[in-house]
């Protein structure tokens, strides 16, 4: 045991550690506190998170199993369980511990209390099942994919409530649903619900069912024509982009860039539109020299007209955010840049992802390297142009 | 929007989690009409369900002055109450919610459960099984019903009930928990074990399965598992008292007394209402030896309702016994039985203490509750043969008494696995680690105190006695049966193999660990002693720890020792005491390693004697110890059995009276029974 040092400040020293991408030096900290492999809890929390940053998640994962097989009732440390088998694609467990996503600190006042069962997958003839989203435009979009094997698997009436922003989307396309209700409307009445977060584990969802039938949203026929005029005469190919997410997702700042940062891409003969909404969107007034960028934030109302774009241009570029969904759900391309430790959906060590085989990942090669992902990404971009 | 239109949205959108919505409908509505009933019921509902549990019971009751207040918004008044622990407002609400509407299943489901927590079994029973009239398949009332008839010793039924609950609703963890503490009563430590880990993975916060999985591994005398168990549930409930609790006794069972105390006082504030709290602390203060605060606190556990309260009441009259007060440990045996007739526990404490005569009403009392109808657990059925052979025993009616004895030592021995192979040939290599040359070559090496004193042995041989005397001396003060040997010798790991090549500087701090730990025992006197008599094993590792230490080999006729240790159900695990042929066979092996220890050790710190010489003329083993342990003659060291320290080992008993020459050569009465026995120990029947 390192002397004269209690936990609250190793647990300050290892946060600021972490929190300048030192994570070796951290872990070095930690492993002193664990002498011949003993030490409290918190200690090892520190460890596996500190492993993880470092991308070594075998290493990690063996640490939060062996804290859950001691406290299996310590939930925020079964979500960070979660978190690392669904990173590793060990989705039969990976599932069943995301479970307790919403017994965290921050959580718990948000958890939706349903006053029904949930359902776990069994055949419900003759009754409704509720399905709801929970919070991103992109979770919805990537698991709306679901909607059909719910229908199938459980034989209910189907009520989907989800964002009003997504429900035209959602309306037009042959998911199953029987009625569409948006958030926080008066639903009919119904016998049993579920997330849709929870419907992966109701499922038993694998690697290998991905992805499943493909496009499984299409675009509204009349903006296709609006758009279509819209962009009439760009030079081709032409590259949607965007570089922040939500500024109020909790990871913000892991995967969230500047248009600056992405000046490597402007590059003669390739036509950029920008689709950033948000306060990011200012940034499309001063775009970086060489980049021919056509702004179109100010006149997307909606969904519909991402989607119908999307289905005009020859590409989108962008961080990880819900536009990567939209894009895939439309089955149309999309690069995606990528963080050093990812969400967990992107898998790791890969440069494609079985939920939407036509997107590419972008992946920093070392924690907050973007220079590194957007070289990269002027290289393929220059080679698409010329392969044309 | 119509009033009726307005409460119809909000429990719909409640139904559908949107509290949002739910809430301000009810607002809305309460500022049209104040205090209105089905909203504040609803706002009663939402608060309940985000944990406020204070204001949702406002609410509740607010709703339930109404004129028209239906039935269930009495029975959910009644469950909130319930789990608020105001028993006497919930059961009142749960009487009238049934009298208002008798179909309503959840109504009488809520009544029988609070029935249940009241102590009327039997109308919870009643109450739980109309529910089932009503709706058969309902899990959760079979799960109920299942809990009240364990309460009321039915304890066949209780099983069936829950097995049915899981066959029901197989994701139920509740059950799954409740199975396991009934098994863990029957013995079956891993299915109790295996039951109580899939509560946990099914409902990883419910506080009764981990202290159901503690006791399964307490149970089987693992007792750091135990605590890493309830550790790992004060992780996320560190208030739970009934954890804490538990925690101080398996800390009590690990030696480490000081916490123990302290998690036992944390468990009586989080919950002074708590007899299980009230009741470690009394238990573990009784460890400390400190008799005054320990009867005050197992007084105030056996005056708490609720489960804990027969415990309490056994174990109030235990301290007595160990504290030397035999009349009223007897007082309190006698209350004990009288509020519990069926307690298997107070019988089997009681009968250590009781003289049985042949006409003895207890006798028959505590033979009818091993009757085939009586449904008893496998470990009370366990105690209670014990007990009435101890019986039999005091009147002389022999073949009875070894009919119980032979049947209670059965069913311990199938508890357990154990290898007496194993067992000897430990004993052998414990020997040949501790040859001649290496007690040459790490001699002199240990820690230079002379404070200790071990009095070793067979359990059952006269260690206690010798203790006893030797403590009635002012220089000397007794420490009981300690662990702390055994853990020293064990943490250097396989044990006898790892002091084969200890370095001669690693004796000096096992010594010194040994001391720190008995010096604040001693209370100033210039020796303590140690009276473990599993400490025979340790002997050689005494003498290069501990050099200047003094060892007492008590020695005693084999087959009285083993016929001794056959009668009794120890509280720890002596796993070797449960068949005669293992007995004796362990016994064959003991007295091999002390003829090793007998050659090797000196004389000078070494000593034996005899618990048949003690019998005759304790004056003359008296004086001879006191002169190996280099101290004056006292003569209060005949009025050994006026002491009044404590005494916690299986001889508690015996060793407040005189003498007794009843136990020299007592097998020969019992020699017929004893022939395994005798063959084992190579002893030929007189």
């Amino acid at each position: 045991m390192s002397m004269g040092m209690d936990l609250n400040t190793l647990d300050q020293q290892v946060r600021a550690l972490l929190g300048q991408n030192q994570f070796a030096q951290a872990e070095a900290l930690v492993r002193s506190f664990l002498p011949g492999g003993n030490g409290p809890p918190l200690v090892w929390r520190m460890l596996a998170q500190a492993l993880r940053l470092q991308g070594r998640l075998a290493e990690a994962k063996s640490v939060q199993e062996m804290l859950v097989d001691h406290m299996p009732g310590d939930l925020p440390g079964r979500f960070d369980l979660a978190e690392t088998l669904l990173l590793m694609g060990e989705f039969t467990r990976g599932w069943r511990e995301y479970r307790f996503r919403y017994s965290l600190p921050h959580t718990t006042r948000i958890e939706r209390k349903v006053q029904r069962p949930r359902w776990e997958g069994e055949r419900m003839e003759g009754r409704t099942l509720l399905i709801h989203d929970e919070q991103g435009y992109g979770d919805t979009f990537q698991f709306i994919r679901l909607l059909p094997e719910a229908k199938r698997r459980s034989g209910a009436r189907l009520v989907l409530e989800i964002n009003h922003e997504q429900v035209d989307i959602a309306r037009r396309s042959p998911l199953g649903v029987d009625q569409y209700i948006t958030r926080g409307t008066l639903p009919p009445a119904f016998d049993v619900h579920c997330e849709m977060m929870s419907l992966p584990q109701a499922l038993g969802l694998q690697l290998s069912d991905l992805p499943g039938p493909l496009p499984y949203l299409t675009p509204d026929p009349a903006r296709l024509e609006k758009w279509r005029a819209r962009l009439e005469g760009l030079p081709r190919p032409i590259v949607a982009m965007a570089w922040a997410g939500r500024p109020t997702h909790f990871n913000d700042a892991n995967r969230s860039m500047t248009l600056a940062d992405m000046a490597p891409l402007g590059m003669p003969g390739v036509s950029f539109v920008t689709i950033q909404k948000g306060p990011a969107a200012e940034q499309a007034k001063t775009p970086p020299p060489g980049m021919s960028l056509t702004h179109l934030s100010d006149e997307i109302s909606d969904f519909d007209d991402t989607a119908a774009i999307f289905s005009l241009v020859d590409l989108l570029i962008s961080v990880d955010s819900s536009p990567v969904h939209l894009a895939g759900a439309l089955d149309r391309p999309a690069w995606v840049m990528l963080p050093f430790m990812p969400d967990w959906r992107w898998l790791m060590h890969r440069s494609d992802t079985p939920w939407y085989p036509r997107h590419r990942l972008f992946r920093q090669p070392s924690p907050g390297n973007w220079g590194a992902v957007v070289q990269d990404m002027a290289a393929a971009l220059a080679a698409l142009r010329d392969n044309r | 929007m119509s009033v009726q239109d307005a409460l119809g949205q909000a429990y719909a959108h409640w139904n559908a989690g949107q509290a949002d919505q739910a809430e301000m409908l009810c607002q809305r509505i309460l500022a049209a009409w104040p205090g209105q009933s089905d909203a504040m019921h609803l706002l009663g509902l939402m608060a309940h369900a985000y944990g406020n549990l204070d204001m949702a019971i406002s609410h509740l009751r607010q709703a339930c002055r109404a004129p028209r207040a239906p039935a269930v918004y009495f029975s959910n008044l009644a469950e909130m109450c319930r789990q608020r622990g105001l028993l006497t407002e919930a059961e009142e609400a749960g009487r009238r919610a049934v009298a208002m509407n008798n179909t309503l299943a959840g109504a009488w489901n809520n009544l029988g459960i609070i029935l249940q927590e009241s102590g009327k079994l039997e109308e919870s029973r009643q109450c739980l099984e109309r529910v089932l009239g009503l709706q058969p398949d309902n899990a959760e009332a079979h799960n109920n019903l299942g809990n009240t008839c364990k309460r009321l010793g039915l304890l066949e039924r209780a099983e069936q009930h829950w097995l049915r609950a899981l066959a029901l609703k197989p994701s139920y963890a509740e059950p799954h928990s409740n199975l396991s503490n009934l098994l863990n009563d029957q013995g079956e430590f891993d299915r109790a074990a295996s039951h109580a880990r899939q509560a946990i993975e099914l409902s990883p916060q419910m506080a009764d399965a981990y202290v159901n999985l503690a006791a399964v591994e307490t149970a089987r005398q693992r007792h750091g598992e135990a605590l890493r168990w309830l550790d790992s549930l004060l992780t996320f409930a560190p208030q739970n008292a009934i954890g804490l609790a538990s925690r101080a006794l398996a800390l009590k069972q690990l030696d480490r007394l000081d916490e123990a105390l302290d998690t036992a006082q944390r468990a009586v504030a989080a919950n002074p209402e708590s007899g299980e709290a009230y009741n470690a602390l009394g238990l573990v203060l009784q460890s400390l030896g400190r008799f005054e605060p320990a009867l005050a606190a197992t007084s105030k556990a056996a005056s708490l309702p609720g489960t804990a309260q027969e415990k309490a009441l056994v174990n109030r009259a235990v301290l007595y016994m160990e504290f030397g007060r035999t009349a009223e440990a007897a007082a309190a045996f006698e209350a004990a039985l009288k509020a519990y007739p069926l307690s298997a526990s107070a019988h089997f404490n009681a009968a250590d203490l009781h003289s049985f005569t042949a006409d003895d009403p207890r006798l028959p009392a505590m033979e009818a509750l091993l009757a085939p109808e009586v449904t008893l657990s496998r470990n009370d059925r366990m105690l209670m043969h014990f007990a009435v052979a101890k019986a039999y025993m005091d009147i002389g009616h022999v073949d009875r008494a070894f009919h119980y004895l032979n049947e209670g030592n059965r069913q311990k021995r199938a508890s357990f696995t154990y290898s007496a192979d194993d067992t000897g040939r430990w004993m052998q290599q414990i020997a040949e680690v501790f040859s001649p040359a290496l007690l040459e070559r790490l001699g002199g090496h240990g820690a230079t105190s002379t404070l200790p004193v071990f009095v070793l042995g067979m359990p059952r041989s006269g260690t206690t006695l010798v203790e006893q005397v030797l403590a009635s001396h002012p220089s000397v003060q007794g420490a009981g049966e300690l662990m702390h040997m055994q853990r020293l010798a064990e943490r250097l790991g396989n044990f006898p193999h790892g002091f084969a090549t200890l370095a001669p500087e690693q004796l000096a701090p096992l010594g010194q660990g040994y001391v720190d730990k008995v010096a604040p025992l001693a209370q100033g006197h210039r020796h303590v002693v140690d009276k473990m008599p599993a400490n025979f094993l340790y002997a050689g590792v005494i003498r290069l720890a501990l050099p200047g230490a003094r060892i007492i080999h008590v020695k005693r006729d084999p087959v009285d020792t083993c016929l001794s240790c056959y009668s009794k159900l120890f509280t720890s695990e002596q796993a070797f005491s449960y068949d005669l042929v293992e007995l004796g066979r362990f016994h064959r092996d003991y007295q091999t390693l002390m003829a090793h220890w007998r050659a090797v050790l000196p004389a000078s710190h070494f000593m034996e004697v005899e618990y048949e010489a003690m019998v005759d003329d304790l004056e003359t083993e008296a004086r001879r110890m006191l002169d190996f342990l280099g101290l004056a003659w006292d003569p209060a060291c005949l009025d050994f059995h006026k002491s009044r320290r404590a005494v916690r080992t299986a001889s508690v008993n015996q060793v407040r009276r005189p003498l007794y020459r009843s136990s020299a050569g007592r097998w020969r009465n019992y020699a017929d029974k004893l022939g395994p026995l005798l063959e084992a120990l190579e002893v030929s029947a007189p």
